[in-house]
């Protein structure tokens, strides 16, 4: 898998650096900026871009805005956008252009190493990581006549695991249920919010996303 | 009548310098008054208005000092005049009120001074001529009478008796009345509320955003710093453990760097704390904090402390975080081999002026202590003045508001 990092913090970039190779990836640029980010995302063509929210000049939100660009300059180029802090807007920016590909995660989720490569496998395949903390804020933000009040709490564990990007075979591992168990589950969130069932893994998540920033 | 004491001019004469000097500023006046006029009337002098009017300002400063001294009661200044502009100097209340203190100066002024003057001076004279006058021919009284015989002496010395009776009971009267007089106009116009109103709503206003920007400040070193140092141990970590399966060997140096990492998130966050509010603050009071600074800096330094009133938590922090961070500066850059630290308070600003005699070359543009400074001291409206040449000295002045 070739991976291009953004990240300003000099230790942070060279240790993700090191944590990819470790792993058999291919980091092809590693840089500090974002202006940095686009010129090696249109020389190296990674597979995915692993982007620091914060970068310079104004340390505000330059590498998402950059993330954001880059996709448009590369439609299906898969971006996983870290950070110390997350933010459920920031998260809607990231999928505003309704394709997959899309990550975004706390920087600390890097240190259960296995959790965050397959996070990183899934969204360079097209899925979606979405920490859990941004899918957290999706799910308070509700209003009183909400179907989602309707959700057993089961089917809430379900549809948030299902929001973060799992596939029903992590599902089922994670609640320790069998995969049709999590397949009936997903069968009775998706009538109850009367989401059309769609096939494709990806599509069903982004419904899903689609349907919780709503 | 009041006793003189020692060490005191007698009340009278104290009075008769108050009028005789004042009869002087009233004749400067008059050319002061001229150059302002002249300044404005071509039109085309209007660039030299701004001199003429900082001349009246300074001829004003000098009669408040000396009619607030003699009045016992200090008069406080006007706003001083912004800068160069024409327009403002112009249409300034302020001008308005010194052209209208000029006036009186140069006519009431110099009258009061010259009768006061006329007193003494009508004694003195008087008194000559009854001693001199066989040797005086055609000499006359300053009232006009013909001193021809020891008769006519005597009448003059009553004459100079008369002056010195009328001044002694005049003078004091006349100085009192025209200080009076003269202090309304010197003292500051009063502000309005609305004048008044929008001060507060601008000062608080800025009171805001300096607040804002701390916030901010704090927000920056938490996130970048702080949480970046222990996304990085918890990511090392997160290599150890992949490392123990694979080669444990290879896991030594990530342990390493994650405890270097853990390590600098501490010291970064007690930096934070520190920059929040310093604890020794609380226990010393400014003075006493910088003091211990001082006296733990590795390079000599020696500190001075002038008319330091108490200043706002927020004020007295960055303060403290200027020496403390100059200090740092000085000892890790400068190879100074003295520091000087000295804290004083005029004008509403709160000054910190740090020097140190190494080989200067300072810039704000290199270090990020200095580029610190800088943020901490905008934060509160204040300036922060850097001046270090190749081989030194090197000053950085950082000048506060109190905000009182």
């Amino acid at each position: 898998m070739r991976i291009v990092i953004a990240e300003d913090d000099a230790l942070l970039r060279a240790g993700l650096t090191h944590l990819l190779r470790a792993e058999g990836m291919e980091v092809t640029s590693a840089v500090d900026n974002p202006t940095d980010l686009l010129a090696a995302i249109a020389a190296d063509r990674p597979d995915v871009a692993v982007v620091d929210v914060r970068m310079p000049p104004t340390f505000r939100d330059e590498g998402l805005r950059a993330a954001v660009e880059a996709r448009r300059r590369q439609p299906g180029l898969a971006v996983l956008v870290l950070s110390a802090h997350v933010e459920d807007s920031y998260a809607t920016e990231l999928l505003a252009d309704g394709a997959g590909g899309v990550g975004y995660l706390l920087k600390e989720r890097v240190g259960k190493v296995a959790d965050f490569l397959e996070a990183l496998e899934r969204v360079a395949g097209g899925g979606t990581a979405m920490d859990p903390e941004v899918v957290a804020q999706l799910l308070v933000r509700r209003r009183s006549d909400d179907p989602l009040l309707s959700l057993t709490p089961r089917e809430r564990e379900v549809l948030a695991l299902m929001a973060e990007g799992h596939s029903n075979a992590t599902i089922a591992g994670l609640l320790v249920v069998s995969d049709g168990a999590v397949h009936k589950h997903i069968g009775n969130i998706f009538s109850k919010l009367g989401l059309p069932t769609t096939d494709g893994r990806h599509r069903r998540v982004l419904a899903v996303l689609a349907y919780l920033k709503a | 009548m009041t006793h003189p004491t020692a060490g005191q001019p007698r009340p009278r004469l104290r009075e008769l310098k108050f009028l005789a000097v004042g009869a002087g500023t009233g004749l400067v006046s008059w050319f002061v008054l001229a150059g302002l006029i002249l300044s404005v009337a071509p039109v085309v002098t209007l660039p030299l208005l701004p001199r003429t009017a900082r001349a009246a300002r300074r001829l004003a400063a000098f009669e408040r000092r000396r009619t607030g001294e003699f009045l016992g009661t200090p008069i406080a200044p006007p706003q001083p005049l912004d800068g160069d502009d024409i327009g403002a100097v112009l249409t300034s209340p302020d001008m308005r009120r010194d052209v209208s203190w000029l006036t009186l100066q140069a006519t009431l002024g110099t009258l009061a001074g010259l009768v006061a003057v006329s007193a003494p001076a009508g004694v003195v004279q008087n008194v000559v001529i009854a001693a001199l006058w066989p040797y005086l021919p055609e000499v006359t009284t300053t009232l006009n009478h013909p001193v021809e015989s020891w008769g006519d002496a005597t009448l003059a010395l009553a004459t100079a008796a008369a002056y010195g009776t009328v001044g002694a009971l005049l003078i004091p009267t006349l100085a009192r009345w025209y200080a009076r007089i003269s202090a309304v106009r010197l003292a500051p116009r009063r502000i309005s509320l609305a004048e008044r109103l929008a001060e507060v709503t601008a000062t608080r206003a800025a009171a805001l955003e300096a607040h804002g920007t701390e916030l901010r400040r704090i927000e920056r070193n938490l996130h970048d710093g702080t949480q970046n140092r222990l996304v990085a141990v918890v990511m090392h970590l997160g290599m150890v453990e992949r490392a123990l399966h694979r080669d444990p060997e290879s896991a030594l140096p990530m342990v390493l760097t994650a405890q270097n990492a853990a390590t600098d998130a501490l010291s970064e966050l007690r930096e934070v704390v520190r920059s929040i509010y310093p604890p020794v603050l609380i226990d010393r009071g400014l003075p006493g904090a910088v003091s211990a600074l001082v006296s733990h800096c590795a390079i000599p330094a020696t500190y001075e402390a002038r008319d330091l009133p108490r200043a706002p938590a927020a004020v007295e922090a960055a303060a403290y975080f200027v020496v403390a961070e100059a200090l740092t500066n000085a000892v890790k850059h400068s190879g100074a081999r003295q520091i000087t630290v000295v804290l004083h308070a005029d004008d509403g600003l709160l000054t910190v002026e740090v020097t140190d005699d190494g080989q200067g070359g300072a810039d704000e543009t290199l270090g990020t202590g200095l580029l610190g400074i800088e943020r901490r001291v905008a934060a509160f409206d204040g300036t922060t003045l850097l001046h270090s040449p190749l081989g030194g000295p090197t000053v950085l002045r950082a000048a506060i508001p109190l905000g009182v």
